[in-house]
């Protein structure tokens, strides 16, 4: 009997401040812990182990490689593929540098010949087991790899085999995530005894025909944006730990998480701006938000002032004073009857759109200079009207997407970085 | 007191048997002077021999339908048409038109004491040149060879004479200009002139054909001819043919005409051996007397070759056509009296013509009542 | 020398009246059903359209018995037909269609010339029927058996929300055309086209025939649903969640308690949806009878094969639906039909419940989407519809939801109403049927376009000719003798009924510049030296 550990999308460094920095590698210190533990015979990580292929910040860094050496040393060793993430056109992430390392082992070994793309598997010595996985590229663009993969040749290899891939599948979607760029099952080689796969941030496992496990352990912690929501919804958080033979016996969810989290929703419909903000510092004022993580949806058409006139930065520190480890304040769904007026009072557009992306900017969490402040508004108002332009009657869809994408990738400077 | 029909039928079958005599069937009989008949025996008939030649035969023949009338003017569509044929074959016309069309307008006047007929013609289509000439188509109302019995010719007849000169006009258009020596022309009906001037038409016709060596003939296709025992000379034949068992096409030599109005050769023939009719050939005398037996049958093979159509066996099919193509139907009848009838109302004379033709149109009148 | 002069004459109008025009056909020429003859005149060229045959003769009928008894009893001797050709020719009977002057095309409304010639149409009399902007192909036209080089094309976008009908006996072509009119429709990217495809036969690969797989574009332009999905298609797979009461009201007999008792249990789970599973897993809500759940259990494990093994776990028979998995499938096909793919859905190993539950998932989804958009104004002040692609639905055996008694029985289902309403929203019907005459007339009056292939069958043909947009009473005879490929296209978009050859699928795509199946593994993307990462 053996048994080995599958997680992916661990994410690291996309929380970097604080208590949330700490709970995210804690998550993966912990995983890793439970993995020498349990004694698995090997880790299977299907992508995203960090959040960038080139993480700036080190010491998270440091602290992984630290508890990946020790898991090694302990004679477990690490089959990993790129994410969407943490990778790179030029095989430069950090992932390569810890396998030159010695500390992981990438199970990616393609080769093209003839047009058609070969996976060399990596034979685990104590198992047995062979490991083959794809990595993926950012937007998807793993599918073209997929439609060159030479099925039959996997599918003719035998022994207990395990194929690692970070995609969504379009068969497996869940609703919410339809316009998620996915895969169909059917460019999967049939009859592998596990699918371990990443990319969708909630565990789930599954089994379409030809295909009997498929599985997706979701982030260790609360990866980042929406997933907070998520978690805090009750969404559980860990990695699976498989035990097998000849065939799979059992699939074990293990749960990581270390914080509790919160959700809460409101609805400011009717109010104007002031009593909007009255309420919710009302509310606020009574959450038991001690050592959680908050996530707040706010949501409504507000009768009268701007949504610009509640300060929310404001509403967020009176839930950090009270012990909060971190809040997330969702306002997307929050609108102002007094916007649609400002529009009918015949202001030039621009105007408007240069106010409404200030107000904003400031709520988007980017490290990224650029993207920040006035140099960020300016590139959004750019980029804006480059998205606007229209259809040419003379182009078709597939040349107007491709004169979308080519300026706008002028705006971002990121002119060449897709070249396929 | 009522009879019953069949008894009545009865009767009238057992007069007529009484008169029918099936037993002698005597010689042909012609009541005109000039014709020498021969007697009918079962040796009379000569088989019609095959003799094969590309000579031609041209048929014409003539239509006509008064179109608007009064008992002092008649106005009538004429139609002359001809076609011409080897054996079964259909030759094209060379030069001259194949159809001759005109309005002949016959008005009586009254003159010299007497209502005079005059006639003009009207071509609508051919040439003018193939017309019969306007003089010749005057005559006294009371001519002894129009009238019928000692009644005022009808001005109808009249009409109807044009159309007879004008086939004779067209059929020496054809000798002159599209027939060639050893050729046939064929009229039908008989070459006898009955009309004034009819006679100088046939002349110039006959003359014409002889100078060219075209044989002139004419086939009738009813004949009221008898024997002198009363029996009708044609079924008398077909009686004789029967009696000889003779299986194949034949001819029978009747009767040698001499007089000026008929100066001819008859037979009787049978142009299709399957067929039960037989016609009265006539052939011009001189060119009839100039044919060795060889000639004979070849211009017979003609026709016997001529006359082999489903429809009609035993009839020539060029008569036929000529028949067919010349005849004036009632709707085009119709359509030329709308034509003059809205000239005459667009020329406000219709009111003045319509008081005559009332006279006459009692019939149609009576007919439209049902 | 005019176009009349050069080309042969074959006949000459000699009588008739409207509709029924005399022409005599000129011997040794062919005068065929069907046929499309022009007679030239100062208005312009009148086309005319022979709809009947028959014999002509100047000889009298029984003339002619007689005349063929001699014959055949060997009689006749030395007899025969003088004049053979002038006396006993053909007659063809005509109806003049079109009037075309230039460019402009118009229903005659006078009577040809009398006794004007007539000639067999050539290619340039129909250039007006070329519309290269138009991108719906059906086929070339056709004159009696003799295709032109003309293509008949409509224009997509008003042929397919104005419904077309195809009816069809069973060898006629029908399939062959819909795979012609979708391939010539794959680039249209404005319109969408849902095929519910029962025989496997449209989407071709996994060789098999050819199909729509094979089209150029076929990668970013068709999608394919299947249960035994071939790598790169999609594996047909719904979520139980995606299926609502209202659904399985249309496709199953209910009676009013097991109705509402179908939506207690759905309003029970409106929130987590899953209220099918709560069926089976003996959760009755309050005001639900037993009995009444046991029939609701039987009556899905009827419709959709769906059933509890002995952990009490929810199975699916029919692997088309799931408890599981396929949460996104209806999205997928709505997204890609929106963005004016076509999408094949391959039923051929479903019943028919099950296949025509999945075309009314998508098109009640489809319709409520664009019934909204209608609504709602977008950027440029008109309304979002405006912007949206057509979007079509191909179903076969058409009766099975338009039929008269399956209507009477059960009231409108979706697609009766797309079929009468569907218009307004841009949703159209591709309806395939072999029994025109089950369908209502009601029906039939909004499917504008038809394209009718032969048909033997008395009532299918007085029913195909009474509900077509022209007149086609004088088309009788000759909907009888159409050719496996031929077909007629009558629509309120040809200014008359149009005769057609659909070309072989294989020949018409062999037309298309191929895609080089070798360059794809080397595609554009991907150069040799590029290392796969």
């Amino acid at each position: 009997m053996h048994q080995f550990a599958h997680m992916a999308d661990v994410h690291l460094g996309a929380n970097r401040h604080g208590k949330m920095a700490e709970l995210e590698i804690g998550a993966f210190v912990r995983a890793m812990d439970m993995c020498i533990t349990r004694k698995v015979d090997f880790i299977v990580i299907s992508g995203d182990l960090f959040h960038v292929g080139v993480p700036s910040d080190l010491n998270t860094v440091r602290q992984a490689v630290a508890k990946m050496r020790e898991v090694t040393e302990h004679g477990i060793p690490i089959y990993a593929i790129y994410g969407s993430h943490d990778y790179t056109p030029t095989s430069t992430s950090i992932i390569d540098v810890i396998e030159s390392a010695g500390l992981l082992t990438k199970i990616v070994k393609p080769q093209v010949i003839d047009g058609t793309l070969k996976l060399e598997c990596v034979v685990d010595a104590r198992t047995g087991a062979k490991l083959v996985g794809i990595s993926a590229r950012r937007m998807g663009l793993e599918r073209e790899y997929y439609d060159m993969l030479d099925r039959e040749e996997l599918e003719r290899l035998d022994g207990f085999k395990i194929f690692a891939f970070h995609s969504g599948i379009d068969e497996l979607k869940p609703e919410y995530l339809s316009r998620m760029d996915s895969i169909p099952i059917s460019l999967f080689p049939k009859g592998f005894d596990y699918y371990a796969g990443g990319h969708v941030h909630q565990h789930s496992e599954h089994r379409l025909p030809g295909y009997d496990r498929i599985v997706f352990p979701g982030p260790l912690f609360a990866g980042y944006g929406r997933d907070f929501e998520f978690t805090a919804k009750g969404e559980r958080r860990g990695f699976y730990i498989v035990s097998f033979d000849q065939t799979v016996t059992d699939v074990e969810f293990v749960e990581t998480v270390l914080v509790e989290s919160m959700f809460k929703e409101y609805s400011l419909t009717g109010l104007n701006s002031a009593r909007a903000q009255d309420t919710l510092a009302e509310s606020f004022g009574s959450l038991d938000v001690d050592g959680k993580i908050v996530v707040l949806k706010i949501r409504g058409e507000l009768s009268g002032g701007k949504t610009s006139d509640i300060d929310f930065v404001h509403l967020q520190n009176l839930l950090y004073d009270r012990g909060a480890v971190d809040v997330h304040l969702g306002r997307r769904g929050l609108t102002s009857a007094d916007y649609a007026s400002i529009k009918v009072a015949g202001e030039d557009v621009t105007i408007i759109e240069e106010r409404l992306f200030k107000e904003n900017v400031g709520t988007v969490h980017t490290n990224i200079p650029e993207l920040q402040g006035d140099s960020g508004v300016k590139l959004s108002l750019e980029l804006l009207r480059v998205l606007k332009e229209d259809k040419n009657p003379a182009e078709n869809k597939k040349e107007y997407e491709a004169r979308m994408i080519e300026d706008a990738l002028g705006v971002l400077q990121l002119k060449g970085a897709f070249e396929k | 007191m009522k009879r019953k029909t069949s008894q009545v039928a009865s009767e009238l079958i057992k007069r007529l048997d009484t008169h029918l005599n099936d037993e002698s069937i005597g010689n042909p009989f012609f009541p005109e002077r000039g014709i020498q008949p021969f007697p009918l025996t079962t040796d009379g008939f000569k088989t019609i021999q095959n003799v094969d030649s590309d000579k031609k035969t041209a048929f014409v023949d003539g239509g006509n339908q008064e179109v608007l009338g009064a008992p002092n003017f008649s106005v009538q569509l004429n139609r002359v048409y001809f076609g011409m044929w080897s054996g079964n074959k259909r030759i094209p016309e060379r030069s001259i038109p194949k159809r001759i069309e005109f309005f002949a307008a016959t008005f009586s006047d009254f003159e010299r004491g007497e209502i005079q007929y005059s006639t003009s013609l009207f071509p609508l289509a051919g040439e003018e040149a193939i017309l019969p000439r306007e003089r010749d188509l005057s005559f006294s109302s009371m001519d002894r060879s129009i009238t019928v019995g000692n009644q005022r010719a009808d001005i109808y007849r009249v009409g109807s004479i044009s159309r007879r000169f004008s086939e004779l006009v067209l059929a020496k258009s054809v000798v002159e200009n599209e027939l060639a020596p050893g050729d046939v022309i064929l009229l039908d009906g008989t070459l006898q002139t009955a009309f004034p001037n009819e006679y100088a038409y046939l002349a110039e016709l006959s003359q014409a054909a002889q100078k060219k060596g075209v044989i002139l003939g004419g086939l009738s296709k009813t004949s009221a001819l008898f024997t002198d025992t009363g029996y009708s000379l044609l079924g008398a034949l077909d009686k004789l043919s029967a009696e000889k068992g003779i299986t194949s096409e034949w001819y029978y030599p009747i009767a040698d005409g001499t007089s000026k109005d008929h100066f001819v050769f008859i037979l009787g023939v049978k142009l299709n051996a399957i067929s039960e009719r037989i016609f009265r050939l006539e052939i011009q005398r001189d060119q009839f007397l100039s044919l060795d037996e060889r000639e004979l049958n070849e211009l017979l093979t003609q026709l016997v070759r001529n006359s082999a159509d489903y429809t009609f066996p035993g009839y020539p099919y060029g008569l036929i056509d000529a028949d067919r193509f010349a005849r004036v139907t009632s709707s085009e009848r119709e359509h030329y009296f709308a034509i003059l009838r809205s000239q005459m109302a667009a020329m406000g004379k219709w009111e003045k013509f319509y008081r005559h033709v009332k006279a006459t149109d009692a019939h149609n009148v009576l007919n439209k009542l049902g | 020398m005019t176009r009349m002069e050069e080309l042969e004459i074959v006949g000459q109008i000699i009588a008739g009246k409207v509709a029924h025009i005399l022409i005599r056909e000129k011997t040794d020429t062919k005068i065929e059903l069907g046929n499309l003859l022009v007679a030239e005149s100062r208005n312009g060229l009148l086309i005319l359209q022979v709809h009947n045959l028959f014999y002509g003769s100047q000889v009298s009928r029984e003339v002619l018995e007689l005349t063929a008894g001699l014959e055949l009893e060997g009689r006749g001797g030395s007899l025969e037909f003088f004049d053979e050709s002038l006396r006993n020719y053909v007659l063809a009977e005509a109806r003049a269609v079109a009037l075309v002057s230039g460019n402009r095309v118009t229903i005659p409304k006078a009577l040809p010339d009398f006794f004007s010639s007539v000639r067999h149409v050539v290619n340039e009399d129909l250039r007006f029927m070329d519309v290269p902007e138009n991108t719906a192909y059906l086929g070339k036209v056709r004159s009696g058996s003799n295709v032109l080089d003309v293509p008949v094309r409509l224009n997509a976008q008003d042929l397919f929300t104005h419904h077309v009908l195809i009816p069809a006996t069973t060898g006629r072509g029908k399939s062959n055309l819909v795979k012609v009119l979708l391939w010539s429709v794959v680039n249209d990217d404005n319109l969408g086209v849902l095929v519910l495809d029962p025989h496997d036969e449209y989407y071709g690969g996994r060789g098999k025939e050819l199909g729509l797989s094979n089209h150029p574009d076929a990668k970013d332009k068709v999608k394919y649903y299947s249960l035994a999905a071939p790598a790169g298609t999609n594996t047909l797979v719904i979520n139980l969640k995606s299926i609502m009461p209202w659904h399985i009201e249309e496709l199953v007999n209910l009676t009013d308690p097991q109705s509402e008792a179908l939506y207690g249990y759905y309003f029970a789970h409106k929130k987590d949806k899953q209220w099918i599973e709560a069926i089976f897993k003996d959760e009755r809500p309050e005001n639900v009878a037993p009995m009444t759940a046991a029939v609701l259990q039987r009556k899905f494990k009827t419709a959709l094969g769906l059933d509890v093994n002995e952990q009490g776990d929810l199975i699916c028979y029919n692997r088309a639906f799931s408890a599981t998995s396929g949460e996104s499938t209806l999205s997928e096909m709505i997204a890609a039909l929106e963005s004016g793919m076509i999408v094949v859905v391959d039923t051929s190993r479903l019943s028919d419940k099950a296949e025509l539950l999945i075309g009314s998932l998508v098109i009640n989804e489809i319709l409520t989407k664009y019934q909204r958009y209608k609504q709602e104004t977008g950027s440029s002040g008109v309304s979002k519809l405006e912007d949206k692609p057509v979007v079509s639905i191909v179903i076969e055996e058409a009766p099975r939801v338009l039929g008269a008694d399956v209507l009477s029985q059960g009231g409108d289902t979706t697609y009766s109403t797309v079929a009468r309403e569907g218009r307004k929203f841009k949703i159209g019907l591709v309806a395939i049927t072999q029994l025109t005459s089950v369908i209502p007339t009601t029906v039939l009056a909004n499917l504008n376009t038809k394209i009718i292939f032969g048909n033997e069958m008395a009532s299918e043909r007085n029913a195909i000719i009474s509900s077509a947009a022209q007149d086609l009473k004088e088309d009788y005879a000759t909907i009888g003798s159409l050719d496996k490929g031929e077909a007629i296209v009558s629509s309120i978009f040809t200014k008359f009924a149009i005769p057609i050859q659909v070309p072989l699928f294989d020949d018409y795509v062999a037309e298309y510049p191929s895609r080089d199946t070798s360059e794809d593994k080397h595609d554009i993307h991907l150069k040799p030296n590029r290392r796969v990462v």
